[in-house]
């Protein structure tokens, strides 16, 4: 895993709105902990000329790793394996499978990042695609939700799998002993949802693990459940939906003390204050992005408008999930329904 | 094995799907191949067999059967060669 001591972090320098800049800057930041070592990946003498623009303190450890092609925005993610093999984010997954790097992140397209690891690092037995699992945060601290938006299309049995990847989260990062799981549908009976969901409620029921039906849009919230489990189209709707509800519940609330300015001011500084932190932008605002749960890897992807702060904080997390062993805790848990031959 | 038999095993790992449901007459909706699934296929298939699989050529597979006849096809000119 570490080389001497250090995690080593596969970084595409070319993803994001603000790549290389920000990517760069936010590597050198990251660099400053002793205990990383970056690899910055793309076309050696654009992050060369971006590296000049830094003093590197003294053990920082950031290295170049060629990569003459990127994938743009515009351009279809599965470009990467047919069209781009040698892309920036398409080499990093290379040196994770290889075992030149522990964790990959990129702040590119989550597409073409999701399809590297599918395609160059792989997924773990019994998982067919990977999910974003995140933090509720202030709301609801002890529940996470999965997928917050890998996979709009879903087929039951990753149902299944988006369980497993919570549960585990839920047990490594929120220390719930034994995580209550739920499924998302539009009522509580096992004949709501549509043909997928009512699929999924079968597989859970019958699963072992501790489902405790369906929950509604209403129960996301009150602690019924400690993993909420979605297709990541409604997942990203609501992660989305979420992370606005400061902001327009402090403008009406900014609207309707207009008439009583300090009161005003103090709800307006109250509201800054507190809803940042209710945001969960895959893991949480802190922690800047998610990781792909199921990849026989630590793939952690981030916002493709972070800037270099976020670059840095994602860096710092995809290093603490190689600490913390979330891939082979997802093995672990993974090997017990695959030998009960439920995956 | 065939390259019929091959293929299905490759599209079969790739969609976790039976062997045993894929017929030449499968369209991908039925064998529950979603579009990454298919390139995923190409590629594996393109490694496999040595050959290389155009865009233009492989939008045009309406089924399974399609799909093998291609590359039986491009491998028996392969090996004319």
């Amino acid at each position: 895993m570490a080389q001497n001591g250090k995690i080593r972090v596969a970084v595409d320098a070319m993803g994001g709105d603000y790549a290389p800049e920000e990517i760069v800057k936010g590597a050198v930041l990251a660099a400053e902990k002793d205990d990383v070592k970056i690899f910055l990946v793309g076309p050696t003498a654009i992050l060369e000329k971006e590296l000049a623009k830094y003093k590197l303190t003294n053990g920082s450890s950031i290295h170049i790793v060629e990569a003459s092609e990127f994938i743009r925005e515009n351009e279809s993610p599965v470009d990467v394996i047919r069209r781009k093999p040698n892309s920036s984010v398409a080499v990093a997954a290379k040196m994770v499978k290889s075992g030149e790097a522990d964790a990959l992140f990129s702040a590119g397209s989550s597409g073409a990042a999701a399809i590297s690891a599918i395609q160059f690092i792989g997924m773990l037995d019994g998982v067919r695609r990977p999910a974003l699992v995140g933090s509720l945060g202030s709301f609801a601290p002890n529940t996470v939700m999965v997928d917050l938006g890998a996979n709009v299309d879903c087929k039951p049995d990753q149902f299944l799998t988006f369980a497993i990847a919570g549960a585990v989260y839920a047990k490594k990062f929120l220390n719930v002993a034994d995580p209550k799981i739920a499924l998302l549908s539009t009522g509580s009976e096992e004949s709501k949802g549509n043909d997928a969901v009512r699929e999924a409620y079968a597989l859970l029921k019958n699963s072992g693990l501790n489902f405790v039906g369906n929950i509604e849009g209403g129960d996301i919230l009150n602690g019924k459940a400690n993993v909420i489990v979605c297709d990541g189209f409604v997942g990203n709707v609501i992660l989305k939906f979420y992370e606005s509800i400061g902001t327009y519940a402090r403008l009406w609330t900014e609207r309707k003390l207009r008439k009583y300015p300090p009161l005003r001011a103090l709800a307006g500084l109250l509201f800054r204050r507190l809803f940042p932190a209710t945001k969960i932008s895959g893991e949480s605002e802190k922690q800047s992005g998610g990781i792909l749960w199921g990849v026989d890897g630590v793939v952690k992807i981030a916002h493709g408008a972070s800037r270099a702060p976020q670059i840095a904080n994602a860096i710092e997390s995809a290093k603490e999930a190689v600490k913390a062993g979330v891939v082979e805790s997802m093995k672990s848990e993974l090997a017990k329904f695959n030998q009960g031959g439920k995956l | 094995m065939s390259i019929e038999e091959q293929i299905k095993d490759i599209l079969a790992r790739i969609t976790r799907v039976d062997k045993s449901i894929i017929t030449r007459q499968s369209t991908f909706k039925e064998i529950k191949a979603d579009s990454l699934d298919v390139v995923q296929a190409l590629v594996a298939v393109e490694e496999t067999f040595g050959i290389e699989i155009p865009d233009e050529e492989a939008q045009k597979f309406q089924n399974f059967g399609d799909f093998v006849s291609y590359v039986e096809n491009r491998v028996a000119q392969k090996e004319k060669v």
